[in-house]
């Protein structure tokens, strides 16, 4: 078998939350005991709500945060102790927000050669070559190059950010809500353009997002995190057919799909939010559960190995 | 009768530039009239022009602007405060932004109905909790007592939602309510305001980007492009028949489950959104547009292309079907 494009074993993060200046802090924990791997080519999707930990989960995997825990593995090698520069090279990030990720100072094709120019063993010509590369790939032209973000779109920002995590050619790329902040027109754009980036370059893709239809539509695998748990990964198809957490169902469930006719679901989650400073005792999710029974509140489900996937729930096991 | 909200070719101009052309709809009781649209398109200007909120340098011209049958163009502002807030309410995005930090909620609340109604303390405070109860907040007791920090996204909405209603306002103008929430607590929000419509017979003006709350929600719906509606319908009527080509452009971009399949590229539209100058006339999507011709820069024609459903477009059934 080739090796995972990321493995994941056992990662947990805490954080210390500060209650006041005489209050002992409290611990969050942000994931909690998490492991998967990605295959080198696919494309993982993660959702969950506000808070659930899947940008934890990516800052860890970019190397960006140190996990409190367990060990991260990019192309089969350990993250901790691996070279900034080497890591550069295997997996970069696009971010949300590509009004803040770009430096609003620096033209766009200085944005772009960074990553090279930090390698430090790369000529001028070179840079030159691949930043010109980079531009075409994603659709700029060498005009837009020698512009300043605040004189692009939000579609033309966010491939000058992707541009930039191409130009090391790495062989993943960890989308954290990459079109979040855009139009729908413009975002069909972006989701279009890493589809083909995807199939052209052979990379693999942790792509994050709220967006559940968005998911769907690029994801060969997706995971669902609550409160820092996966409480299901599956396979895209199945998991969007026939959803085994109830929490997961009911994340499908909350989707307004473009039908009129259809009114707004009745999620049935109840008010209660997830909190994670204070997290429910056995199944976490089991004070929002609709199909909450006896052992639920008393003890923690395990994971479930099903055909396509895993569960975490008392009703699979 | 009279329609509770109508606009009739509103226009709005900041310095020279038009971010309003020219817009007309109307909201009766009982309604929700989605107004969508891409960012920059005009429709949150709109709903400001309409509260009289605009911001400074922001110029308001309309051939007709009534509420509830009163033409509301030459209230004067101490009118317009007045009807803001009691008869006339707004919920915003952000919640976190429009509640003032500084004060617990209850203050917040009981303000309202203690400067537009002149109502004593103790039975303003009895409103809050029957609305906080109504908007399904258990506890309302303890959250009058709260700061807006000390609340979620979903709850501080609910609240908004409650401080919106302690008037009995008759139009309620929504501007991205769900926008910063979570699928779950959108679809809870959502259900909610459908809810109260019911039960109050309220007018909403819905402002959203996003067509899967109008699909689910809008009686009616106006899409806003550069300025301009370029195409208003019956909700189930604009998602059978899309006739504007950019309407369809934007329904294309949407990935629906079952509909698009995983691999195959999502429709999209070329280009993006113009910025208006000044002078600017035609069609403000032509550059986008895979129908464009010589004729598209000049005056447009509104014109019938189904049952109460118009475009604002040179083909004349709009784009075939």
């Amino acid at each position: 078998m080739s090796t995972p494009a990321i493995e994941v074993r056992g990662l947990r993060r805490e954080f210390r939350a500060s209650q006041g200046l005489f209050a002992a802090p409290r611990r969050v924990v942000a994931v909690d005991d998490v492991s998967f791997s990605v295959p080198a080519g696919s494309v993982l999707g993660v959702v969950g709500e506000s808070g659930c930990g899947k940008t934890t989960l990516a800052r860890m995997i970019l190397g960006l945060m140190e996990p409190s825990a367990g060990e991260v593995l990019v192309d089969g090698k350990r993250l901790d102790g691996m070279d900034r520069r080497a890591r550069a090279r295997l997996i970069q990030p696009v971010f949300q927000d590509p009004f803040s990720s770009l430096n609003p100072r620096r033209r766009v094709s200085d944005i772009i050669a960074m990553p090279l120019v930090a390698q430090s063993n790369v000529t001028t010509s070179e840079v030159n070559r691949r930043v010109a590369e980079s531009l075409e790939r994603v659709g700029l032209s060498t005009e837009q190059g020698t512009r300043f973000p605040s004189q692009l779109s939000g579609g033309q920002r966010q491939r000058v950010a992707i541009a930039r995590a191409l130009v090391l050619r790495p062989r993943i790329v960890v989308c954290d809500e990459p079109t979040s902040a855009l139009d729908v027109s413009v975002q069909a754009q972006i989701l279009n353009l890493l589809a083909e980036l995807r199939r052209d370059l052979g990379l693999t893709y942790l792509f994050i997002s709220h967006n559940l239809a968005v998911v769907e539509h690029v994801a060969s695998e997706v995971a669902v995190m609550y409160l820092g748990r996966i409480v299901e990964k599956r396979e895209s198809e199945a998991l969007f057919r026939d959803p085994r957490h109830p929490y997961t169902r009911a994340l499908l469930d909350s989707v307004l799909t473009p039908e009129p006719g259809l009114g707004v679901p009745d999620v049935g989650l109840g008010d209660i939010m997830p909190d994670p400073a204070n997290i429910p005792p056995g199944c976490r999710f089991h004070p929002r559960c609709p199909a909450c029974f006896a052992p639920c509140a008393a003890t923690t489900p395990r994971i479930t190995s099903l055909e396509d996937g895993l569960v975490e729930c008392h009703l699979a096991g | 009768m009279s329609a509770l909200l109508e606009i009739d070719d509103l226009r709005v101009t900041f310095g020279g530039t038009a971010a309003v052309r020219g817009i007309s709809l109307t909201v009766e009781k009982g309604e929700t009239h989605c107004l969508v649209g891409e960012s920059g398109c005009g429709k949150s200007v709109t709903s400001l022009a309409v509260m009289g909120l605009l911001a400074k340098g922001g110029k308001r011209e309309a051939a007709r602007l009534s509420f509830a049958g009163e033409d509301i163009r030459e209230y004067d502002e101490k009118r317009m405060s007045r009807l803001r807030g009691d008869r006339m309410a707004m919920i915003f995005q952000e919640p976190m932004t429009s509640l003032n930090p500084a004060y617990t909620v209850g203050s917040q609340m009981t303000e309202v109905l203690r400067r537009h109604r002149g109502t004593p303390r103790a039975q303003a405070v009895d409103r809050a909790v029957e609305l906080l109860t109504r908007v399904g907040i258990t506890a309302p007791g303890l959250r009058l007592g709260q700061f807006p920090h000390q609340l979620s996204g979903g709850l501080r909405q609910r609240v908004m939602i409650a401080m919106a209603l302690m008037c009995d306002p008759e139009l309620l103008i929504a501007d991205e309510p769900t926008t910063a929430l979570d699928v779950t607590v959108q679809a809870q929000i959502l259900r909610l305001l459908a809810e109260l419509q019911k039960d109050l017979g309220l007018g909403i003006l819905l402002i959203t980007h996003d067509l899967g709350i109008v699909a689910r929600v809008a009686d009616r719906v106006s899409v806003m492009y550069a300025g301009e509606v370029v195409e208003s319908a019956p909700t189930a009527e604009l998602f059978r028949a899309p006739r504007h080509p950019y309407t369809r452009g934007l329904l294309s971009c949407v990935p629906v489950p079952g509909k698009v399949k995983r691999g195959d590229p999502l429709g999209s539209i070329p280009g993006v959104v113009p910025r208006i100058p000044p002078g600017f006339s035609g069609c403000g999507f032509r550059d986008r547009c895979s129908f464009a011709e010589a004729a598209c820069a000049g005056p447009l024609p509104r014109r019938d292309v189904g049952p109460a459903h118009e475009a604002l477009c040179i083909l004349p059934e709009g784009v075939p079907a």
